[in-house]
C-alpha cells in the first residue's frame, strides 16, 4: 500500500529527454549548498558578528535583501496559483503543479536567509509563543510567512494525494495561499514601512512595491522555470499560460515603472531630509550602478523591450526576460534594503562614533554573506530541480 | 508618594570633551573597547562664526529613553521594554538580535553586543539607581555637564533646570519624546 502510494507520488520519469535539463542545475544547487553550509560552519564557530558585513549604521544586509528576494517571489508565485485555482484563471491552473512546488521551496529557500540573519533563530521560536509583541510588525512577519508555510504546505499534500482530486478544498487552499501571501508581503513593506527613522523606507510605498513586483517575480520565475525543463522548447498546450504570464509581468513591472517614478519624484523634490540623500545615493552616489543597471536596466526596461518585441508571443523570449528580470529583480531588492540605511542618524563628525564618506555610512557584504547567500540559492535549485526530476510536475 | 519620572538635563555650553563620562560607561558597566561598541559619544559639532568669533559646542549624549520608544515599538519579542519610571531596557535572554531595533532607532544608540550576544545600549545605570547613586556619565563630568533626576518632584534639580531655562529634545520631528534634555 504505502508502496504504492509512493510511486504514484514519486512518477520517475524515464523516457524524458527534459530531464537532461534539470541535472545540471542539481549540481549548481549542490555547490551552492556545500558553499552554503561552509558559511554556516563559520557563522556557527566565529559568530555573527566576527563574519558578516553589517554593522551598528547598517544593521541589515545582503541576508535581509535577500529574504526579501526569495519569500516575496514566492508569495508572488502564491498569488499566480491562486488566480488559477481559486479564481478560474485555467491558463495557471494548468501549471498549478509547479506553481506550487516552487512556491514551498523558494518560501524555503527564504527561510534560510533569516534563520542565519538572526543572532538567536531558535529563541525566536519560543519566544514568538510565549512572549510576543504584537504591535511589532516582524512578529506579524513570522505569523503571516508561517501560515503561509503551511498553507503551501497542505495544497503539495492536497495536489499530491493519490486518487481523485478534491477540486474544492484546493480551491480554497489556493485562495489562502493568495490572500496570507499578499498581506505576508505587503506585511515585510510594513516591516520597513513603520521605520519613522529612515524617511526612505517610512510609508505605503513598499507596502504596495513589494506585492507588485513580487507577482512579476512570481510570473518571471514561471517563464523562467518552464523554459529551462523543456530546454526552451515549451510544449503547444502551455503556450497560451506562457502568454498570459509574460502579460503578467509586463503588467507588473509597468506598475513598478510608475511607482518608481513618483517615488524618486517626491523623494528627491525639494530635498526632504533622509529620504533625498537615500535617493541620491541610488540615482547619483555609491548605488547608481546598481540602480541604472540592475533595478532600471535589468530589472525594468529590458524585459519590457522584450516582451514588448516579442508582442508577449515567443516562449523562449519571455522566459529570457523573465530571466532577465529576475537577476535585475535581486539588485532592485538590495537597494532598497541598503539604501534606505544609508544616511546616518547623526553626522559623521569627530567623536560621534559615525564613519561617514560624502553623508553616507557605507556597507559592503562580506563573503561569509555571499555564502549564506549561497545556501539560499542551493536550497532553491537543489531541491526545486530535484523535484521537476522526481516528481510530476505537469499538470 | 508619586511614581518617579526619571530625565537627564544636559548643558553642552559646559562640555569640554574630556570624554570622561565614555570612559566612565565603559568601565562601569564593562562595554568592550571596539569601534561599535559605546553607550555614550561625544560629537564635535562643526565650528561655526569666523575668526576672531569662533564658537564650537561638543554634544554629548547616549539612548534618549525615548517615551513614546520606536525601538520597543519594533521589538518582536518584548526583550526591550520600559520601566514605570521611564528607563528602557533590554533583556538580553530576550533578544533574538533581529536588529530591527538598531534600524528604528533615529539615534544610533543601540549595537550588538559580542558579550551579552543581544543588543545593548544606555540602560541608565539602572543597578546604580537601584542602590541611590548617580548613572556613572553623570558622576564623573567634572563640569557636570549632565543632571539626573525625577521630573515628578518639583524641587529635584533636574526640575528647577527646565523650568527656568530654554530647553530642546534631539530630533523633535520624530516625535520620540526622549527624556534626555538639552538646556540653552
Ligand atoms: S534613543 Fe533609541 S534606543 Fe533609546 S529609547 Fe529612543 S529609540 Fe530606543
Ligand atoms: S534585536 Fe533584540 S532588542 Fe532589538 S528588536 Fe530584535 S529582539 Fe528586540
Ligand atoms: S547612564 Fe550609565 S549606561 Fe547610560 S551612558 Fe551613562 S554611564 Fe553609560
Amino acid at each position: 500500500m504505502f508502496r504504492e502510494q509512493l510511486q504514484s507520488v514519486y512518477q520517475i520519469h524515464k523516457n524524458h529527454s527534459r530531464d537532461v535539463h534539470n541535472l545540471p542545475f542539481i549540481w549548481l544547487g549542490a555547490v551552492f549548498l556545500v558553499l552554503g553550509l561552509i558559511g554556516v560552519l563559520l557563522v556557527l564557530f566565529k559568530g555573527h558578528e566576527a563574519v558578516y558585513g553589517v554593522s551598528r549604521e547598517v544593521p541589515w544586509g545582503l541576508l535581509i535583501a535577500t529574504y526579501a528576494y526569495l519569500v516575496i517571489t514566492s508569495t508572488g508565485l502564491a498569488f499566480i496559483g491562486g488566480l488559477g485555482h481559486a479564481f478560474g484563471f485555467e491558463k495557471f491552473a494548468k501549471m498549478n503543479k509547479r506553481i506550487v512546488v516552487l512556491a514551498f521551496i523558494t518560501l524555503l529557500a527564504g527561510f534560510t536567509q533569516i534563520g542565519m540573519e538572526l543572532g538567536h533563530p531558535f529563541r525566536l521560536m519560543y519566544l514568538f509563543l510565549l512572549s510576543p509583541h504584537f504591535q511589532a510588525p516582524i512578529v506579524w512577519m513570522g505569523i503571516f510567512y508561517s501560515m503561509e508555510l503551511v498553507i503551501l504546505g497542505v495544497e503539495l499534500y492536497l495536489i499530491f494525494r493519490p486518487g481523485k482530486t478534491n477540486r474544492q478544498l484546493t480551491a480554497v487552499f489556493g485562495f489562502l495561499a493568495l490572500l496570507v501571501g499578499v498581506i505576508a508581503t505587503s506585511n515585510l513593506g510594513f516591516v520597513f514601512g513603520s521605520i519613522n527613522a529612515r524617511p526612505f523606507y517610512h510609508g505605503i510605498y513598499f507596502p504596495v512595491f513589494l506585492v507588485v513586483s513580487g507577482i512579476a517575480a512570481g510570473a518571471a520565475l514561471l517563464l523562467v522555470i518552464n523554459n529551462i525543463v523543456s530546454g526552451f522548447k515549451v510544449r503547444e498546450e502551455l503556450q497560451d499560460s506562457m502568454q498570459a504570464l509574460g502579460k503578467l509581468m509586463g503588467l507588473g513591472i509597468g506598475v513598478m515603472i510608475f511607482l518608481y517614478a513618483w517615488k524618486l519624484i517626491s523623494s528627491v523634490y525639494s530635498e526632504p531630509e533622509g529620504m533625498s540623500q537615500a535617493a541620491l545615493a541610488l540615482i547619483s552616489g555609491p548605488m547608481a550602478l546598481h540602480f541604472w543597471i540592475g533595478e532600471v536596466g535589468l530589472a525594468l526596461v529590458l524585459p519590457l523591450l522584450l516582451i514588448v518585441l516579442c508582442r508577449g508571443r515567443n516562449s523562449a523570449i519571455l522566459g529570457l526576460s523573465g530571466l532577465i528580470y529576475m537577476l535585475g529583480l535581486f539588485f532592485t531588492r538590495y537597494d532598497f534594503v541598503v539604501a534606505g540605511q544609508l544616511p546616518p542618524m547623526r553626522p559623521g563628525f569627530e567623536g560621534s562614533g559615525v564613519d561617514t564618506v560624502k553623508g553616507l555610512v557605507h556597507y559592503t557584504p562580506s563573503p561569509v554573506e555571499w555564502m549564506i547567500f549561497a545556501l539560499g540559492l542551493g536550497v532553491f535549485f537543489f531541491f526545486y530541480f530535484l523535484a521537476e526530476r522526481y516528481l510530476d510536475l505537469q499538470t | 508618594m508619586s511614581q518617579q519620572r526619571y530625565a537627564i538635563v544636559l548643558d553642552t555650553r559646559k562640555c569640554l570633551n574630556c570624554k570622561a563620562c565614555t570612559v566612565a560607561c565603559k568601565f562601569e558597566n564593562d562595554v568592550p573597547v571596539e569601534d561599535e561598541a559605546y553607550r555614550i559619544w561625544v560629537t564635535e559639532m562643526p565650528l561655526t562664526g569666523r575668526f576672531p568669533y569662533l564658537h564650537q559646542e561638543f554634544q554629548p549624549s547616549q539612548c534618549q529613553h525615548c517615551e513614546n520608544a520606536p525601538c520597543e515599538k519594533v521589538c518582536p519579542t518584548r526583550a526591550t521594554f520600559t520601566t514605570e519610571a521611564g528607563a528602557v531596557l533590554v533583556d538580553y535572554d530576550k533578544c533574538i538580535l533581529c536588529k530591527a531595533c538598531m534600524v528604528a532607532c533615529p539615534y544610533d544608540a543601540r549595537f550588538v553586543s559580542l558579550e551579552h550576544k543581544a543588543v545593548e545600549k544606555c540602560t541608565l545605570c539602572i543597578h546604580r539607581l537601584q542602590e541611590g547613586r548617580e548613572p556613572a556619565c553623570v558622576e564623573t563630568c567634572p563640569t557636570k555637564v549632565r543632571v539626573f533626576g525625577d521630573l515628578n518632584d518639583p524641587k529635584s534639580e533636574v526640575s528647577r533646570l527646565l523650568g527656568s531655562s530654554n530647553s530642546y529634545r534631539l530630533k523633535p520631528e520624530k516625535n520620540t519624546r526622549p527624556r534626555l534634555y538639552y538646556v540653552t
